[in-house]
C-alpha cells in the first residue's frame, strides 16, 4: 500500500501550499481525496486495514490502552480525554452495551463534522467498530441530525455497503467479534447535542439533559453502559490504531495531542475547514492558513467555541490552540467553530447574536438557563437599543456567573460566556453603549443619527425613501433630516447615490 | 479460521479489480467536489458537463469526491493525469467545465487563470 503523507498529499493534488502547508490532515485524511460513496475506493485507500488488525492481533483492553496513550481527547467540546471514557464503559459488566456517534453539530457556523461525513463515512463506521470491539459493545447508533441529507444519505450507504463486505454485521472478517449500527435522526435543537438529552431523544423522549452522574459510561442508552464520542473523535480512531499512540502523541503540545478541525468564518480571506495540529497559535491559523483579514480591515477579535464560547482580542493571538491555553485565555476550544471579527463589528451585538441563539434553544428544564438567559437578553437587547442603565452590566455579569453555577446542563453553564468574555475584553464599547449611547462601528440601530451633508443635489430620493416622513427639501436644494421624527430605519442612507448621508454614533448627554 | 487481516487482504484485491472495471486507472482521472457546500456553490451542472460531454472516452475516470475545506473557491474539479502534476481548478461553472474538456483533457493545456494557486 502506498504510504499517506496526508498533509503533503493534500499539497500535492490541490497546491495551495499556503492554506495546505501548516495543516497536518488526520481526521480529514480522506476528505476530497476519495469518492465517499464507493467502499472500493476507501478500502483501496487502506481502509478497514484498523478494525481488521484489531481483530488480528489486538485485545479488547490492547486497544482501550492505545487510545489512552494516544492523549486524544473528545473534540464534541468538552475535551474530556477519550481513553479514560473508554476504560469506564469497557470496566462495566453488562450483557448489552452501546456505542454512539454524536453528529448532531448544532453550533451555528460549524460544519466540520457534516463535512467528514460527506467526505470519508466509513471513517466514523470502522471507527465505531473499533470502539465497540474494545468495550465491548454490539450496537451503535449515529445521532445525525435531519438537516444534513445528503452526510445522511452517505453514511446510510456507508453502513449498507459495509454490511454486505462483511465489514458490519455477525463474525466481522471471520472472527468471533459482531457489531452492526443503525442512524437516528435528530430534529435540529441544539440542547440535544447534549450527551444526556441526546440519548433522552434517541429513546423517543422528550430531547432534555438529566443530572450527570450516572454518566454514559456506567448508565446511557437504555440504562446500559455506552460509549458516546464526537464525530471528529471516531474519526480519529483508525488513524491511531494504524500509526500507533506514540505517533499520535507526538503530534501537538502537552495535555492535547493531535490535530483539531476548525470552521473558519467571518471575516476572513480563506473560509473553510483547516485541520491544524494542537499548539498552533491563533495568529498563525488567522494570518497563514486563513490568509488575513480581507479588505483592508483591521482584526478585532476572533471567536472560538460557538455560542459556549468567548471572543478573545488582537493582544491575545499569541495564545496557542489547546485545550488549556484557550480556556485561559478566556474562551474554549469548543467543537471547531472559529469566526473572525473585524473592525465593522460591534462586540455588543455579537453577544446578543449568541445569546439569543441560546435563549431560544434553552430547553427550558432548569430555571437558571430558562428564566436567566431570558433576562440577559433582555438587558442586552435594552443597552443595544440605547435604553441601558448604569448598573446593567454589573448585572449582566451578575447573572451570568449565576447562570453558569447553576444551570443543569452545558448550554446554561456556557450560555453566558460570550457576553461575560466581551464584557472583560470590550467592556468600554458596553459602557460606550450604556453611558453615552453610542456605538462606534455603526452597527446599533438605535444609536445612530443620519444627518445629510454639503454633498446633497436635492435629488429627493431620500425623501421618497424614508417612511416616517422626517426629510424636507425642495427639488434640487439641500434636504434635511428632523430628527425627532426620523426612526432609524438607514433607508435614506441606502437610497443616497452622492454619500449626501452620513451615518455617525456620537456620545451623547447624560440625561 | 483465516485472520481478519487476510480476509481484509483478499478485499482489498476484490476492491481494486472492480475498481480496475471502473476504469479507476485510467490514465486521466477527474474530480468534482460533491459535498453539501460544494453543491451549494454549483457542482451538480459541472459534474453533469463532464460526464455527458465524456461518456464516450474510455481512458477517463470521472469521480465525485468531498470536501476539501476550501469554501470561498468552490465548486472545485481536480484533475489528475499520468505522469503529471495534479491541476486544481477552483470556481468551476459549466462553461469553464466545457473549455477545460476542449483545452485540458483533449488538448493537454492547462487553463493557467483558472487554477487555484
Ligand atoms: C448544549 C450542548 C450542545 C452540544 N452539542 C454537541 C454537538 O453538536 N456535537 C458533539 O459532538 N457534542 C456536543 N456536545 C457535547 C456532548 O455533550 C459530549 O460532551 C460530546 O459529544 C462527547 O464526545 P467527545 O468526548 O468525543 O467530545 C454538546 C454539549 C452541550 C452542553
Amino acid at each position: 500500500m502506498e504510504k499517506q503523507l496526508f498533509t503533503d498529499k493534500f499539497s500535492y493534488v490541490f497546491g495551495d501550499q499556503k492554506f495546505f502547508k501548516k495543516q497536518k490532515r488526520i481526521a480529514l485524511k480522506n476528505c476530497g481525496l476519495i469518492d465517499p460513496e464507493n467502499i472500493d475506493d476507501y478500502i483501496y485507500a487502506g481502509g478497514y486495514t484498523a478494525l481488521a488488525k484489531v481483530l488480528t492481533e489486538m485485545t479488547p483492553e490492547d486497544v482501550v490502552k492505545t487510545v489512552k496513550d494516544s492523549g486524544l481527547r473528545g473534540r464534541g467540546g468538552a475535551g474530556f480525554p477519550t481513553g479514560i471514557k473508554w476504560e469506564a464503559t469497557a470496566k462495566q459488566q453488562n450483557d448489552e452495551k452501546f456505542v454512539v456517534c454524536n453528529a448532531d453539530e448544532g453550533d451555528p457556523g460549524a460544519f466540520m463534522d457534516r463535512s467528514i461525513i460527506e467526505g470519508d463515512p466509513h471513517s466514523i463506521v470502522e471507527g465505531m467498530a473499533i470502539g465497540a470491539y474494545a468495550v465491548g459493545a454490539s450496537k451503535g447508533v449515529v445521532y445525525l441530525r435531519a438537516e444534513y441529507p445528503l452526510a445522511i444519505k452517505r453514511l446510510q450507504k456507508a453502513i449498507e455497503d459495509a454490511r454486505k463486505e462483511n465489514l458490519l454485521g455477525n463474525n466481522i472478517l471471520e472472527s468471533n467479534f459482531s457489531f452492526d449500527m443503525e442512524i437516528r435522526l435528530g430534529a435540529g435543537a441544539f440542547v440535544c447535542g447534549e450527551e444526556t438529552a441526546l440519548m433522552n431523544s434517541i429513546e423517543g423522549k422528550r430531547g432534555m439533559p438529566r443530572t450527570r452522574p450516572p454518566f454514559p459510561a456506567v448508565s446511557g442508552l437504555f440504562a446500559k453502559p455506552t460509549l458516546l464520542n464526537n464525530v471528529e473523535t471516531w474519526a480519529n480512531i483508525s488513524s491511531i490504531i494504524i500509526n500507533g499512540a506514540e505517533w499520535f502523541s507526538s503530534i501537538g503540545v502537552d495535555k492535547s495531542k493531535g490535530t483539531k478541525v476548525f470552521a473558519l468564518a467571518g471575516k476572513i480571506t480563506n473560509t473553510g475547514l483547516a485541520e491544524i495540529p494542537m499548539g498552533m497559535t491563533l495568529r498563525e491559523i488567522i494570518y497563514e492558513v486563513g490568509g488575513g483579514i480581507p479588505n483592508g480591515k483591521k482584526f478585532k477579535a476572533v471567536q472560538t467555541g460557538g455560542p459556549s464560547g468567548g471572543c478573545l482580542t488582537e493582544s491575545m493571538l499569541d495564545t496557542k490552540i489547546d485545550y488549556e491555553s484557550l480556556t485561559k485565555a478566556g474562551s474554549i476550544m469548543g467543537s471547531g467553530g472559529m469566526i473572525i471579527i473585524d473592525e465593522t463589528a460591534c462586540m455588543v451585538n455579537i453577544a446578543k447574536f449568541f445569546l439569543e441563539f441560546t435563549q431560544s434553544e434553552s430547553c427550558g428544564k432548569c430555571v437558571p438557563c430558562r428564566e436567566g438567559i431570558k433576562r440577559m437578553l433582555e438587558i442586552l437587547t435594552r443597552i443595544t437599543d440605547g435604553e441601558g442603565k448604569t448598573g446593567d452590566i454589573e448585572k449582566l455579569e451578575e447573572l451570568g456567573n449565576m447562570i453558569k453555577k447553576a444551570s443543569l446542563c452545558g448550554l446554561g453553564q456556557s450560555a453566558p460566556n460570550p457576553v461575560l468574555s466581551t464584557i472583560k475584553n470590550f467592556r468600554q464599547e458596553y459602557e460606550e453603549h450604556v453611558e453615552q449611547k453610542m456605538c462606534r462601528s455603526l452597527v446599533c440601530e438605535k444609536l445612530l443619527t443620519y444627518t445629510i451633508n454639503d454633498k446633497c443635489i436635492g435629488c429627493s430620493a431620500c425623501r421618497r425613501a424614508c417612511p416616517a416622513g422626517a426629510i424636507a427639501g425642495l427639488p434640487k436644494e439641500p434636504h434635511t433630516i428632523h430628527q425627532e421624527l426620523c426612526i432609524k430605519c438607514g433607508k435614506c442612507y441606502r437610497s443616497c447615490k452622492f454619500h449626501a448621508i452620513d451615518k455617525t454614533s456620537v456620545a451623547k448627554e447624560q440625561k | 479460521m483465516s485472520k481478519p487481516l487476510s480476509v481484509l487482504e483478499e478485499k482489498r484485491k476484490e476492491a481494486k479489480s472492480r475498481l480496475e472495471k471502473n476504469g479507476y486507472f485510467s490514465d486521466t482521472k477527474i474530480y468534482v467536489g460533491m459535498a453539501t457546500c460544494e453543491i451549494a456553490a454549483g457542482s451538480v451542472p459541472v459534474m453533469e458537463v463532464f460526464q455527458n460531454e465524456l461518456k464516450n472516452e474510455k481512458n477517463i475516470y470521472i469521480s465525485q469526491k468531498g470536501c476539501a475545506g476550501r469554501c470561498n473557491l468552490e465548486p472545485t474539479v481536480e484533475i489528475y493525469q499520468k505522469d503529471k502534476e495534479p491541476v486544481k481548478y477552483i470556481q468551476v461553472t459549466p462553461e469553464k467545465a466545457r473549455e477545460i474538456i476542449k483545452k485540458h483533457i483533449k488538448s493537454g493545456k492547462i487553463i493557467t487563470e483558472w487554477v487555484g494557486k
